[in-house]
């Protein structure tokens, strides 16, 4: 077997005291007690902020006038890699320019890997991974995450598809290369 | 008997042959919307471009369905310029195409979205407001109509013209207003109006009953058979979250074609429904008690094996299949050695297309198997003959001379698959399942013998019948096989009509029993 002879150090007297090295080491630390410069947060009471694109907590989002903007396509659904989203489609009322809606709309948030393919696959951008990341429960069902709760963390979004709107409304938009 | 090359290949066809149908004949798919076999050609969508190579000609691409074979003919159906003339031919369908995919049930097997995808552009230079159609119409309780998305290619016409015979939709108004309309402002009623969705190669014409309930590539689809009347029609049934979310009719030559009706499309919520059964019962005190399923079979065994055998009488469905009636017959026959054997007949309004008249899907293969119509059940009954009665995968809660009859038994056990008011008299009630849940052949009105596929589970502790029927005659000491194959097996050994048929043959597609012509199924 081939092997490599490595050479033992000759050490100084001072090396070979070991106090020295002793009290090297302490002056350091001593240093850092007094310097009292802190690296840690005291979380939770003191929140921190998250990088923009962060990752967090997916949710629904309304458009200018309080509508849902998901038309409950399950694109998400069929994307979502670990199976965290349940729709259940619905018909919305006559006189609405979309027919369909999300009559039931449930994210498993202990399942949810927030990987962002829910909200790359979206064509009606309808949901977006916000940047929460405080959310616990005391049991599983509290961590499912109904439809209404969902677009209370998203809010409103103005940006964005119209589906709401005609193309003869001003405003519309839609008009991008691909259609 | 023209020989023409399509795609470097030569083939032989008989004269009127189309391009398109001798392209299907080499397995060459040409994309097509308003050409479907089951229809006459129209010729309108123009999407079946081939190039026809002729250096004679100027424009070397036509439409394929309705391009008759002539000798010599050479056909590319894949080269540039007939791709380029399905691109055009699709920018032009898609001009007024609302981009309504997310919220469109037939998205996921939409052709428009699949013939655009493979040929057409992934832009779109129209510019212009696009033309604004009726949206959201009931044609009928079951279909729905989107004018928007129609590209009128009027397949449905054509199937309400020429298929059904009555002339229920038509194109109104012209150029690019051009729609499909109920036609003198009256309703879409005839009994295969729903077949227009299938057709529908594009989401104009939608189910109403399917409507939202889930994207199409959700579904689990199972080939089976529709167990609604003695036709049998071919049919995928679509499953999702261990429901079943609609069937489909599935093509079979003999049978049904392409088509079904519309009392067996719908006819699957009772798979669906809450008075499922799924757990085994016994009556004590006037109460029924939940028991497991095996002490239930052990019960039912003895209560029959108590009774003078020439005071038992055994009904049989002749919804059940083939394997299922062959081995309820075995049993009461040779174990219980019941006075008689027979199932309920149902009629109701047949005619001359594919709705049978016998609404019980197994009549046939019941009496090729020994079993025919109970005569006088609940006179027997009432004159005491019948002290103790067995039904096999049936009830008759609406039929009130039996059902008053019932009191006057000494026993009743029932296999069923849900808890009917009959099923709540009986003494022992064994959870069956549905044409949704097991495997097993039925036998159809004309001989044609076809495969059921279990699409669910049972629900809870509920069994196959086939189980519980091996169940019970292995109780008997009799050991039968308990899948649905072993049985036919024995089936064929025994009853001379089912001799020739292999099960494995009717997996593809259905076989007729017969003692003379024998088709081969393909």
């Amino acid at each position: 077997m081939a092997y490599k002879l490595v050479e033992r150090p000759d050490l100084t007297l001072a090396e070979r005291l070991y106090l020295p090295a002793v009290m090297k080491g302490l002056s350091l630390t001593l240093k850092y007690f007094f310097k009292r410069k802190k690296f840690t947060r005291e979380y939770p009471e003191e929140p921190t902020t998250v990088p923009e694109g962060y990752r967090g907590l997916p949710a629904l989002v309304t458009d200018d006038e309080g509508r849902t903007k998901c038309v409950a396509c399950s694109m998400c659904e069929w994307v979502c890699p670990p199976e965290a989203i349940r729709i259940i489609p619905g018909s919305l009322e006559e006189g609405n320019p979309v027919e369909k809606g999300p009559k039931e709309f449930t994210l498993d948030t202990l399942r949810c890997i927030f990987c962002g393919l829910c909200e790359e696959a979206c064509p009606e951008e309808a949901i977006f991974l916000t940047d929460q990341y405080e959310f616990c429960g005391e049991s599983r069902e509290e961590m499912i995450f109904t439809m209404d709760k969902l677009l209370e963390i998203g809010g409103t979004r103005i940006k964005g598809v119209k589906k709401w709107k005609k193309e003869s409304d001003a405003g519309f938009h839609n008009k991008g290369p691909i259609r | 008997m023209p020989t023409l090359t399509i795609d470097g290949r030569e083939i032989t066809v008989d004269p009127g042959t189309t391009v398109i149908q001798a392209a299907e004949e080499l397995g060459i798919y040409i994309p097509r919307y308003c050409w479907h076999p089951g229809l006459k050609i129209a010729g309108n969508c123009r999407i079946c471009q081939v190039e026809v190579v002729n250096p004679k000609l100027k424009f070397p691409c036509t439409i394929a369905c309705n391009l008759m074979c002539g000798d010599g003919m050479v056909i590319e159906t894949d080269s540039d310029e007939a791709k380029k003339a399905r691109a055009d031919v699709m920018e032009f369908l898609l001009i007024n195409h609302p981009l309504d995919c997310p919220i469109c049930d037939q998205a996921g097997e939409c052709t428009l979205q699949e013939f655009s995808y493979e040929y057409g552009h992934d832009k779109s230079r129209f510019t212009e407001e696009k033309v604004h159609k009726s949206k959201r119409v009931q044609f009928s309780d079951q279909v729905s109509f989107d004018g928007e998305r129609c590209i009128l290619c009027t397949r449905c016409v054509r199937f309400c013209r020429d298929v059904v015979g009555n002339e229920e939709l038509c194109l109104v108004e012209r150029g690019d207003h051009e729609e499909i309309a109920v036609a003198n402002g009256g309703g879409l009623t005839n009994p295969y109006s729903m077949n227009v969705i299938d057709l529908c190669p594009v989401g104009a014409l939608t189910s109403s009953d399917f409507r939202f309930k889930s994207r199409v590539w959700f579904l689990e689809e199972t080939p089976s058979a529709c167990t609604s009347c003695a036709r049998n029609c071919a049919v995928d049934i679509g499953t999702r979250w261990d429901k079943v979310m609609r069937l489909k009719p599935r093509e079979n030559e003999h049978v049904n074609k392409w088509w079904m009706c519309d009392e067996g499309r719908l006819n699957y919520h009772y798979v669906n429904a809450a008075d499922r059964l799924g757990y085994a019962y016994v009556q004590q005190g006037g109460k029924l008690v939940r028991t497991s399923v095996d002490d239930a079979v052990a019960m039912a065994h003895e209560l029959i094996g108590k009774l003078p055998a020439e005071k038992l009488y055994g009904l049989i469905s002749a919804r059940l299949t083939n394997e299922e009636i062959f081995l309820a017959k075995r049993y009461l026959d040779q174990v219980a050695g019941a006075a008689g054997v027979g199932f309920l007949p149902r009629i109701g309004e047949g005619d001359d297309f594919l709705i049978s008249a016998d609404r019980n899907p197994n009549a046939r293969g019941a009496g090729l198997i020994g079993v025919s119509a109970a005569k006088g059940l609940a006179a027997d009954i009432k004159a005491g003959k019948v002290k103790g009665l067995v039904i096999f995968g049936d009830s008759f809660d609406h039929d009130e001379e039996l059902m008053g009859a019932l009191a006057d038994l000494d026993f009743l056990v029932v296999m069923d698959y849900r808890l009917s008011e009959t099923a709540k008299q009986a003494d022992v009630i064994l959870p069956g399942v549905t044409f949704a849940e097991k495997e097993g052949s039925i036998t159809n009105i004309d001989g044609w013998v076809s495969k059921l596929n279990p699409a669910l589970p049972p629900p809870a502790e509920a069994r196959r019948n086939l189980d519980l029927l091996a169940g019970l005659l292995g109780r008997a000491g009799q050991d039968v096989p308990d899948t649905a194959e072993g049985v036919f097996r024995l089936l064929a050994e025994t009853v001379s009509a089912f001799t020739d048929i292999s099960y494995g043959e009717i997996f593809a597609a259905s076989r007729q029993v017969a003692t003379d012509a024998v088709v081969k199924a393909d």
